[in-house]
């Protein structure tokens, strides 16, 4: 696969054209060819037997023998070496009469005079044979009228005529093929150079955006282009977002870790032992905005071609692993997602959050957790707790995408901040409502099956 | 209670082998993977702290090769990177609870006594047998109403018997349980605790709460009183 891959388009599409065009105008030619020659062949045929037909019209009983009228209807029989003869034969193959073209001729044609002696022919009836240079019709008749005498008659007509017709008929052919095939090259390489036009246009935007001269692909392509030139467009969507989420992230990271650090130095050049709690709350701070930053820069990665995922199975595994973190509680913990549910979505982010939104549920419930799930072109998950829940006021906040770590309070905030913040950078969204077991449901939502 | 520190940042294990010596345990503390699987070949703990970035040998791979070796000792993963798959397959592996990094020693601390009281089968963190009560989370015994004052070690002596008191205690396992391992082991030292704490806990003679076996060693189970 390597090697043919280096082959150009441009060269994969003349290529192919080229050997289609060769094959195909070539067994034309054959073909052609074949029936102008087995036409040519077939009129001699004709001609011979109308000569022989006109023979037997012209003969007249002569005893036991034949005769024939001095003049013929067929002024080439009368001409030497004309290039048309006929002889007629009896029963013993003897010649008793030939046309005035054979009469002068030289010794071969002498010979075309004889009938073969391997001829055997059925009284009645036509024989064709292509001989040297010349082609020959035989027919042998029985005449009634004199005794039944046997006769044969010979008509035999020089190829050189009608090789010559068949000759210049393949040069015609020839050059007309070849104006054929120039012509049709000339419009195959125009059709390559335009169909890929589109092609060379889009690798030229490739380098224009990598060099910094064009910030998008556009969006005039040919329909099976389109895509491709979209999923380009989003490819430099998400790069130029999460350039900005990375700044924003670092903004806020060295803003809310710089406060605490100058009082961490004025503290420490203070030397008040009391100020214990004061570093303490600040250390508390620090660690709280390190978490959240960190939990942040890693949602903030553009996720444009995720892969399927079934919630089904992770969620089990997560079910089991948080049964052994919370032995000590004990929690009915149970699934309704439809083992062929898939969404779209990678699989260590849906773990992620799935991860956080179960811990929270088992942390905060009483005795009870469960999961639910609505298929469709937007996934829903839902995980229902039978604990205090979320008072309204505060769902909002706990949500907050993009909130400074130094405003998020520790736990489960951090917790559904990062879950809102993966699932957003899917396309998708995190909601707190109230759940039908009294305590909080959260509801995940994530791109499904499209289709 | 002996437990097993996995770690390999220095500063951190040393914060781990202080507090955890602190709070009454006997600590053994390895800084790689190898070392951490040849303690627990070697050595019975009640607890194993592992750490999941570990070098020459992961944390994973340790609680396997523990959990090949038939130790169901609880063990509880530190996992600096906060990662879920990291959780799933390390509880998937064998461990009981995860912390993640940084954490309070606090928090280290009463996780590790909860995962000790329920590998020994009890639920709640006050462990009552018959009249006795015995408060692990505040390390506190009583009798009836009444508070004993005890030393941290007949404390250490104590717990580890009233854990243990579905079966027989032998005075060797309750040395290397306790002590450090380069500790002078000399049983006569168990001798006078257990007769210490038998004078503190039933002063008048009537509940017999430490029975003595005969050639096996000490099981707690006092005389069920009216």
């Amino acid at each position: 696969m390597a090697q043919t891959s280096r082959i150009g388009l441009r060269a994969r599409l003349l290529l192919t054209s080229t050997l289609v065009l060769g094959l195909g105008l070539g067994l034309t030619g054959w073909v052609l060819d074949r029936s102008f020659t087995a036409g040519v062949v077939a009129g001699a045929q004709e001609q011979l037997k109308l000569l022989i037909y006109s023979l037997l019209g012209a003969a007249e009983e002569d005893g036991t023998s034949l005769r024939f009228p001095a003049s013929l209807l067929d002024p080439r029989l009368e001409q030497p070496e004309s290039g048309l003869y006929a002889s007629v034969s009896d029963a013993h193959g003897t010649v008793i009469w030939q046309s005035r073209s054979l009469q002068f001729g030289n010794v071969a044609s002498q010979q075309l005079a004889k009938t073969p002696s391997n001829l055997k022919l059925v009284p009645g009836s036509f024989e064709f044979r292509e001989t040297d240079g010349y082609f020959e019709m035989f027919y042998r008749v029985i005449w009634e009228a004199n005794g039944d005498q046997l006769f044969t008659f010979h008509a035999v007509a020089e190829q050189t005529p009608f090789r010559s017709a068949i000759a210049s008929f393949r040069r015609t052919l020839l050059l007309g093929m070849a104006a054929v095939v120039v012509a049709l090259m000339g419009a195959q390489v125009l059709a390559v150079a335009w169909g890929l036009r589109p092609v060379g246009v889009m690798a030229a935007r490739v380098r224009a955006v990598e060099a910094g001269h064009r910030e998008r692909m556009g969006d005039d392509y040919p329909p099976e282009l389109s895509g491709l030139a979209r999923n380009i467009d989003r490819f430099i969507e998400h790069e130029i977002s999460s350039r900005d989420r990375y700044r924003t992230a670092m903004d806020d990271l060295a803003h809310s870790l710089k406060t605490p650090l100058a009082v961490f130095r004025n503290a420490l050049s203070s030397g008040h032992a009391e100020d214990e709690k004061l570093l303490r709350d600040q250390l508390d701070r620090m660690e709280t905005t390190v978490a959240h930053q960190l939990s942040r820069a890693m949602a903030a990665r553009p996720v444009v071609l995720a892969g399927w995922t079934a919630p089904a199975p992770l969620t089990e595994r997560l079910i089991k692993a948080l049964r052994t973190a919370y032995i000590a509680k004990d929690v009915t913990a149970e699934h309704h997602i439809p083992a062929d549910l898939v969404l779209r979505c990678d699989e260590r982010d849906l773990m992620e959050m799935l991860g956080n939104l179960l811990e929270n549920a088992f942390k905060y419930c009483r005795s009870k957790v469960v999961i639910g799930a609505e298929g469709g072109s937007t996934v829903r998950l839902t995980i229902d707790d039978d604990g205090p829940g979320v008072p309204e006021h505060q769902r909002v906040q706990v949500l907050a995408r993009g909130a400074r770590g130094d405003t998020v309070e520790s736990g489960h905030g951090i917790g559904l901040a990062v879950v809102a913040e993966l699932a957003s950078s899917y396309r998708g969204g995190l909601t707190i409502g109230e759940s039908p077991l009294g305590g909080a449901r959260v509801t995940l939502e994530l791109p499904g099956n499209t289709s | 209670m002996r437990v097993l520190v996995i770690e390999d940042d220095a500063g951190l294990r040393a914060q781990l082998v202080e507090n955890l010596k602190d709070a009454g345990n006997v600590v053994d503390a390895a800084a790689d993977g190898d070392e951490g699987v040849y303690f627990g070949r070697e050595f019975e703990y009640d607890a194993a702290v592992v750490d999941l970035g570990l070098p020459k040998r992961d944390g994973i791979s340790v609680i396997k090769a523990l959990r090949g070796l038939g130790r169901s000792l609880p063990i509880l993963i530190l996992t600096a990177r906060a990662h879920w798959q990291d959780k799933v397959v390390g509880l998937e592996a064998g461990a009981d609870d995860y912390l993640t990094k940084p954490f309070h020693m606090e928090e280290l601390r009463a996780r590790l006594n909860a995962l000790m009281r329920r590998a020994a089968g009890h639920a709640s963190p006050v462990i009552t047998v018959g009249a006795f009560a015995l408060d692990t989370a505040r390390k506190e015994a009583r009798v009836g109403d009444a508070a004993v004052e005890l030393t941290a070690f007949e404390y250490r002596v104590l717990e580890y018997l009233v854990i243990n008191a579905a079966r027989v205690v032998s005075k060797t396992e309750l040395t290397d349980h306790l002590y450090e391992q380069d500790f002078d082991r000399d049983s006569n030292v168990i001798e006078v605790f257990i007769g210490r704490l038998r004078r503190k806990l039933d002063p008048d003679g009537d509940l017999n709460p430490i029975r003595t076996v005969r050639g096996q060693g000490y099981r707690f189970s006092p005389e069920e009183s009216g």
